[in-house]
């Protein structure tokens, strides 16, 4: 039976996710997009909206453009299947903003004789989730491109499913030896088990990152895996037929994978919450004198700020390999998928089970 | 001088460590953040109104105006010497030089036998821009300027320059003057250069 108080929890922690991720990560990230590129080709970036004269660096363009697509028309081609057209935006939303339900971003506080647990929802099956959840949004992309009754977005649309339902398996892949080394399917569980800066995904595991970002950025159909959206190839993609507001919900959906992809990164292979070398346990330690609920605020508040940090940096890197490399042929990105990440990450299955056997790699 | 040709092979196989993407993809991205950084830093101070402290090739337009190469050819100008008249004696060459026609002179005759241009009227909505007639032109009368700004208009009619509009003082254009002596007549110069023994080919 669920008590009022957990109630109000879990609509606190729903709410915090939901505003950090549409409220703050999608409106930055496209000032950061503009901006990050901008200045690393030795321009200056979009600068020019301003309210009363003060332009804040150009971050009041994310409000500008909001304000620009709400007033767009909402434009539905002859042809289309209007209620496929309207549902297909949703349906690639849902799953990017619902995959963040399974993922800590904190560590566990006790406040008074109650446990809080950073994570909306505690699943024993966490990474599965997370998997079974992003491969939904296959289907809001490609229903896009079906419905909008146009050849591009037809061509995107079933470029994107090829391309995800390819990477999707692949991604499954190279986590598997990561399981294996934490022995959980639980994101809290594993976050937990980094406690110890040795244990960290990346020390053990730094080839399955690299396998893992790869398909990642894939998943997200993003530069240079971005050919079911390739401007030059096919106008937009499969979004090509949309305006307006739900023109905004397939960019919001976009970022929002963006973070979620690299918030996977975070919890799986950098220790999520933890700052390397200080458990959680000795920072609370340190606010101790400050009463046990404050110092388990505090270390709560300095936990969730490391998250957030770590987030960003690897949304960074992610920016960077965006505004840095060439898309792939089409052909390629198959190659790439089935031809090569696919055996490495079953080699590196195999040698992760045989260096388990061996006891070579801990068990933890 | 002649134009060397260096021949580029194009099939050229990539090396292992190419072929491996991720090395020379981190180069690449070492590249971007190298840019980056620099860059950074000199972005926020100049958004408190520093000064230029990064290698931007960004010209703020209205507030901030490109410096034009010396060689650039903007609107035509007659030239006007100085003791205040035009240096034009409406012989008419530029008129027949110019490829869209938009330059059509009346010449006049001052009273000690000179000849001017009693009317000089050059369409700046049809000239190209080509530079054909401060080419062709004897006296050195019509040159292009450095003036880019308001050719636009929104009505063709306002377009058309008069003798009046068209005068610019010859003070202001040397640095033209010196390019055009250099580009047209360094040839010239060179043949008569006595140090050389063999005649370069026009």
């Amino acid at each position: 039976m669920i008590g009022v108080v957990d109630l109000i929890e879990v609509l606190v922690k729903i709410g915090f996710i939901v505003v950090l991720l549409v409220g703050v990560f999608a409106p930055v990230l496209t000032w950061v997009e503009r901006k990050q590129s901008a200045v690393m080709q030795d321009r200056i970036g979009a600068n020019r909206a301003d309210v009363f004269g003060f332009r804040i660096i150009g971050l009041l363009h994310a409000a500008a453009d909001a304000i620009k697509l709400i007033f767009k028309e909402d434009f539905i081609p002859r042809g289309a299947d209007r209620t496929l057209h309207t549902l297909a935006p949703i349906m690639a939303l849902i799953p990017a903003i619902l995959a963040f339900s399974v993922i800590p971003f904190g560590g566990t506080y006790t406040f008074g004789d109650r446990e809080v647990n950073l994570v909306i929802a505690n699943l024993d099956v966490g990474v599965l989730f997370v998997f079974a959840i992003t491969s939904l949004a296959t289907y809001g992309v490609f229903i896009a491109g079906w419905s909008s009754n146009n050849n591009w977005a037809l061509l995107g649309g079933l470029r994107a499913s090829a391309q995800m339902f390819s990477y999707e398996v692949t991604m499954g892949l190279t986590i598997i030896g990561l399981v294996m080394f934490y022995q959980s399917l639980s994101m809290v569980e594993i976050v937990a088990k980094q406690d110890i800066f040795w244990h960290w995904g990346i020390i053990w595991h730094w080839p399955a990152f690299i396998l893992f970002l790869a398909c990642a950025v894939a998943e997200n159909k993003r530069i240079p895996f971005d050919a079911p959206e390739a401007e030059s190839e096919l106008v937009a993609g499969y979004f090509t037929e949309y305006s307006g507001l739900k023109f905004v919900m397939f960019w919001t959906a976009e970022f929002i994978e963006i973070v979620t992809i690299s918030a996977l990164c975070v919890v799986l292979f950098f220790g999520g919450h933890h700052i390397p070398f200080i458990a959680d346990a000795k920072l609370i330690d340190c606010f101790s004198s400050l009463g046990a609920n404050i110092a388990n605020l505090v270390a709560m508040v300095i936990g969730v700020t490391v998250f957030v940090s770590k987030l960003a940096i690897i949304i960074f890197l992610q920016m960077t390999i965006r505004w840095t490399m060439p898309r792939f042929r089409y052909d390629q990105i198959m190659k790439l998928g089935w031809k090569m990440i696919l055996p490495l990450s079953l080699i590196w299955i195999f040698v992760v089970g045989l260096g388990m056997l061996t006891n070579l790699i801990p068990r933890i | 001088m002649a134009i060397t040709v260096k021949k580029v092979d194009r099939n050229v196989d990539m090396t292992l460590w190419e072929r491996m993407y991720i090395p020379e993809m981190i180069c690449g991205m070492l590249i971007t953040w190298r840019h980056f950084f620099l860059n950074f830093v000199g972005l926020f101070l100049e958004e408190v109104g520093g000064k230029h402290y990064r290698r931007i090739a960004t010209v703020y337009y209205p507030e901030e105006m490109p410096i034009v190469p010396v060689a650039y050819r903007g609107r035509p100008v007659l030239v006007r010497s100085k003791n205040g008249i035009e240096k034009c004696v409406a012989c008419g060459l530029c008129e027949a030089a110019c490829p869209p026609n938009c330059i059509s002179i009346i010449g006049g005759e001052r009273p000690n036998g000179d000849r001017y241009p009693d009317s000089y009227v050059l369409d700046g909505s049809r000239c190209i821009f080509c530079g054909f007639c401060e080419e062709v032109c004897p006296k050195e009368a019509i040159v292009m300027s450095h003036d880019w700004k308001n050719l636009c208009e929104y009505n063709r009619s306002k377009m058309v320059y008069t003798k009046k509009e068209l005068l610019y003082p010859e003070r202001n254009l040397q640095k033209r003057f010196d390019v055009l002596r250099d580009k047209y007549f360094s040839a010239y110069r060179y043949r008569q250069s006595p140090n050389l023994k063999t005649e370069p080919k026009e």
